[in-house]
């Protein structure tokens, strides 16, 4: 969603060609980020010609403040939805920044990863509006990933697992 | 108006900005070097946007008011005392990131 796909597309601007093809994927509900990300790819493209990406959609896992019981089941059915899309593309890293989409996402390759199948390298980035919380999507996924990102020193602090980098986007 | 895709144009031609304590707002305005006031919302205390603008705030990047004192705010300001906000450094990222995977 908006500011989440602004933060991930300025964090993707530096990054090489050898973090290609990517695949990105959002809510079914999600109506603006699929206009940022094309225009970003357009501009890529033009640097470099072999670029490709693609976008899917599952379904959101969680509305803002929807209630923790539902959230749970509608998160699991987001998990099971995603896990086709992610045996399908099998991604060698997955970065993500926070959106309840990324949750599934994340744990359906954790899954994978579990039962052997193909391992993935979990990228978390926490949004930099989070200076003194973590989101809740960073609180489950600091569990899960293989490098959790913070761009504030006082989270640092709080999740000494984390890793620091000052800012970022 | 009410929704634009982007206020762009608006801020360029701004020489102030007053605005809530949305990290898009506060971050696209600062880095456009626009001196910015964020009111916040006194009745959503425990909203976490306001993580950001106090921050902000206590770096000396923004001035900060509620509703009830933003005229008191504009009448009393001193924008010079404004902070320069430093942009973020996605370089530091894609680093980070090759030398993990072992990409360098």
């Amino acid at each position: 969603t908006g500011g989440h796909t602004t933060e991930i597309l300025r964090l993707l601007s530096c990054l090489s060609e050898s973090y290609s093809p990517r695949h990105y994927v959002l809510a079914d509900s999600d109506k603006m980020s699929e206009a940022k990300i094309r225009s970003f790819e357009q501009k890529r493209a033009e640097t470099f010609s072999k670029s490709q990406f693609s976008l899917d959609r599952i379904p959101r896992s969680r509305e803002v403040r929807q209630s923790w019981i539902s959230s749970v089941l509608t998160t699991l059915y987001s998990i099971l939805y995603s896990l086709p899309l992610t045996y399908k593309r099998k991604p060698d890293l997955i970065l993500c920044n926070g959106p309840g989409t990324c949750v599934p996402v994340c744990l359906s390759a954790f899954l994978l990863g579990l039962l052997r199948v193909k391992r993935t390298i979990i990228v978390y980035v926490e949004s930099i509006c989070r200076v003194e919380t973590l989101s809740l999507s960073g609180k489950i996924l600091y569990y899960f990933s293989d490098y959790f990102i913070v761009q504030w020193p006082e989270l640092k602090k709080k999740y000494p697992k984390s890793v620091y980098l000052g800012r970022i986007v | 108006f009410r929704f634009k895709d982007s206020l762009a144009e608006e801020l360029q031609s701004a020489d102030l900005v007053i605005s809530h304590a949305g990290a898009g707002s506060c971050l696209e305005t600062l880095e456009k070097g626009k001196p910015l006031i964020v009111v916040i919302n006194d009745k959503l205390m425990d909203n976490h946007q306001l993580e950001l603008a106090k921050q902000l705030h206590r770096d000396g990047c923004v001035l900060y008011c509620t509703c009830s004192t933003l005229v008191e705010t504009l009448q009393s300001m001193d924008l010079s005392a404004l902070k320069p906000f430093p942009p973020g450094q996605p370089e530091k990222f894609a680093s980070f990131l090759d030398k993990v995977l072992g990409l360098q």
